[in-house]
């Protein structure tokens, strides 16, 4: 963060450098292994300390005088109103089961199990990623060629004395929903900032996966923090952000590989935003290029290097591609499906609860009543429109990508960027104006 | 004054969305009753094996049996051949799931294969399930395997 010289509020700053520490952190273990090196905890827990120092070395090179002294004024004042108690406790508890349930609870899914969870266990025991579990029958999973993501926290956390590893997931969801509220609260009132939170927190299904070690909920997390960062820096211009929000997208590729179909549906906004600056086409090229190439490299990384050259088993990846992808017919049937079956049934309403309906409600509201969309809100719904038409391209390019498995979990990524929209929208920043005159008449 | 009628008005929000439709069931199933799991867990002095053990269920310690008994036997390079899943719900209509080659190896460290597996036919331990218990029998000979195989082959391997 200091690198991309990332400056916001303490409360924002603090979960940004926890996830990014797990980020980091996601890595090391991964890249020892692509050294060679065992992994032991005096390797890992060497590379992590190093990996720290060398994140820090421009920090630290500025000499002792001016390193940053923990003082009085450094600690954030914390200013909590009254009415923003009752959904600080609400989601304590909501937190505090989930992670209770991280640490006390062995992984389940069989995703996990099948794959990441195992090859963790086993390299804990025998020092590397490729262990005897690769000798095991595994014609039954295709879950071994998962992103190493998972493995490597899993073998940190294992190596840190936590027998079922887990609590990084608890990490990320306390950091994400603190960061979260931070944001909100930029534009809402803290009650409606603390209604949006609830009810994106209390999304069923979502909430399930904030205690059951898998890639989505990590995947939604850094792929809402690269558009964060991205929307953001269309505003305050500063470049570090841009380069950041490419950074964030690398590693939600890091996790998923398949994001790197979405990063590069978010271009075309990108080439609106250099093209009404009037940059030259050059330009245009470099910028996208710019954003493109932490997801290409992660995506490489995983499918081309680690999978190909490193594990003992070979994964076809052409095999499962679909061989007609000029019949679009399937793909908006397909569309139709994803819309009909996951989002407007009565199981969509156990998957996400009521939010998708709020959403659309309050987007109608927009339409319709006000007519007015601010820019921040048009760029969340380009992004909402992006994840829809990204899994269903998936889908259709990959029919291993089912609809009731993957683009279930996949549709996670469209709920925060939902509740930004709703954060962004002229209905709701007006309904926050009036409560807050209200609140402070003078 | 105004700030505690906003934070009434927090309260009934929160009421509002908890008591709402799905919400209320959901919020009872699953936070609440993992609060309740919380406190007799939090009491319990259980280690990682037994917690394991309850929240895997049979399918584990089905498969720590099978561990147990071939360290019994000195067993060298076992390879375990299990019965479908197919055959438990069909055939016995028990609630069984034995794990996949792939978990079975996450749980003891050991080789499974399922009856179609392309290994098959390493298979030198055959794990019979009744509604007696779990027995371990060993495959002397290919024969005795493809008896094995025909017996089964109406019932298809699912997870």
């Amino acid at each position: 963060m200091d690198l991309f010289n990332i400056r916001q509020k303490p409360f924002v700053m603090l979960p940004l450098a926890l996830l990014s520490g797990i980020a980091v952190a996601s890595f090391v273990p991964f890249l020892l292994q692509l050294t060679y090196c065992p992994l032991y905890p005096a390797t890992v827990f060497g590379a992590l300390g190093l990996s720290c120092l060398l994140l820090n070395m421009r920090r630290l090179a500025r000499g002792y005088g001016k390193w940053p002294r923990i003082g009085r004024n450094m600690v954030p004042r914390i200013r909590i109103r009254l009415y923003e108690l009752p959904f600080i406790l609400i989601l304590s508890f909501l937190v505090f089961v989930s992670v209770w349930k991280c640490f006390y609870q062995p992984p389940v899914s069989r995703d996990a199990l099948s794959g990441p969870e195992a090859i963790a266990e086993y390299a804990v025991r025998e020092h590397t990623l490729i262990n005897s579990f690769f000798t095991a029958e595994l014609s039954t999973t295709n879950n071994q060629f998962k992103s190493p993501f998972l493995i490597s926290l899993q073998v940190i956390y294992k190596m840190a004395g936590y027998p079922f590893g887990q609590i990084w997931l608890s990490i990320v969801f306390i950091s994400y929903t603190l960061l979260f509220y931070q944001v909100l609260k930029t534009t809402l009132h803290p009650i409606l900032a603390g209604l949006l939170l609830l009810l994106m927190t209390a999304t069923p299904e979502i909430y399930a996966y904030t205690f059951m070690i898998l890639y989505d909920y990590s995947n939604m997390v850094f792929l809402f923090l690269s558009l964060y960062f991205l929307i953001d820096s269309f505003e305050n211009k500063r470049s570090s952000y841009f380069y950041f929000a490419a950074l964030l997208m690398g590693i939600a590729t890091y996790i998923r590989s398949e994001t790197l179909v979405l990063a590069v549906l978010f271009t075309p906004i990108l080439w609106l935003r250099l093209r009404r600056e009037r940059q030259s086409p050059v330009t245009m090229v470099w910028t996208t290029g710019v954003f493109i190439l932490p997801a290409v490299l992660s995506y490489y990384l995983i499918v081309k290097l680690y999978i190909n050259y490193y594990l003992p088993v070979h994964y076809d990846i052409s095999a499962l591609v679909n061989p007609h992808p000029f019949n679009l017919r399937p793909l908006f049937r397909l569309y139709g499906e994803i819309f009909k079956e996951l989002i407007v049934s009565a199981y969509g309403v156990q998957l996400w609860g009521y939010i998708m309906f709020l959403w659309a409600g309050i987007f109608l509201a927009d339409l319709v009543i006000l007519r007015r969309f601010t820019t921040p809100a048009r760029n969340w719904l380009y992004a909402i429109g992006v994840v829809f038409a990204g899994l269903g391209l998936l889908g259709f390019l990959l029919p291993l990508f089912d609809i009731f498995n993957t683009t279930k979990r996949g549709l996670f990524k469209i709920v925060p960027l939902m509740v930004m929209y709703m954060a962004n929208s002229q209905l709701l920043i007006r309904l926050s104006a009036r409560i807050s005159q209200w609140e402070r008449p003078e | 004054m105004r700030v505690f009628i906003l934070t009434i008005i927090s309260v009934l929000t929160i009421a509002l969305v908890l008591g709402l439709g799905y919400y209320r069931a959901w919020f009872v199933d699953k936070p609440l009753y993992y609060w309740r799991a919380f406190v007799k867990e939090s009491r319990s002095s259980a280690g990682p094996e037994q917690i394991r053990k309850a929240r895997y269920g049979i399918a584990y310690t089905t498969s720590m049996k099978v561990k147990e008994e071939l360290a019994k036997r000195n067993a060298t390079n076992p390879v375990i051949l299990f019965e479908p899943n197919s055959y438990y719900r069909d055939s016995l209509h028990m609630d069984l799931r034995v794990p996949e080659p792939a978990v079975f190896y996450y749980y003891t460290g050991l080789r499974e294969v399922w009856m179609n597996s392309p290994g098959v036919e390493k298979a030198n331990y055959f794990v019979r399930v009744n509604k007696a218990g779990v027995k371990l029998e060993p495959i002397r000979s290919p024969r005795q395997l493809q008896e094995i195989l025909d017996r089964y082959r109406k019932f298809m391997p699912i997870l």
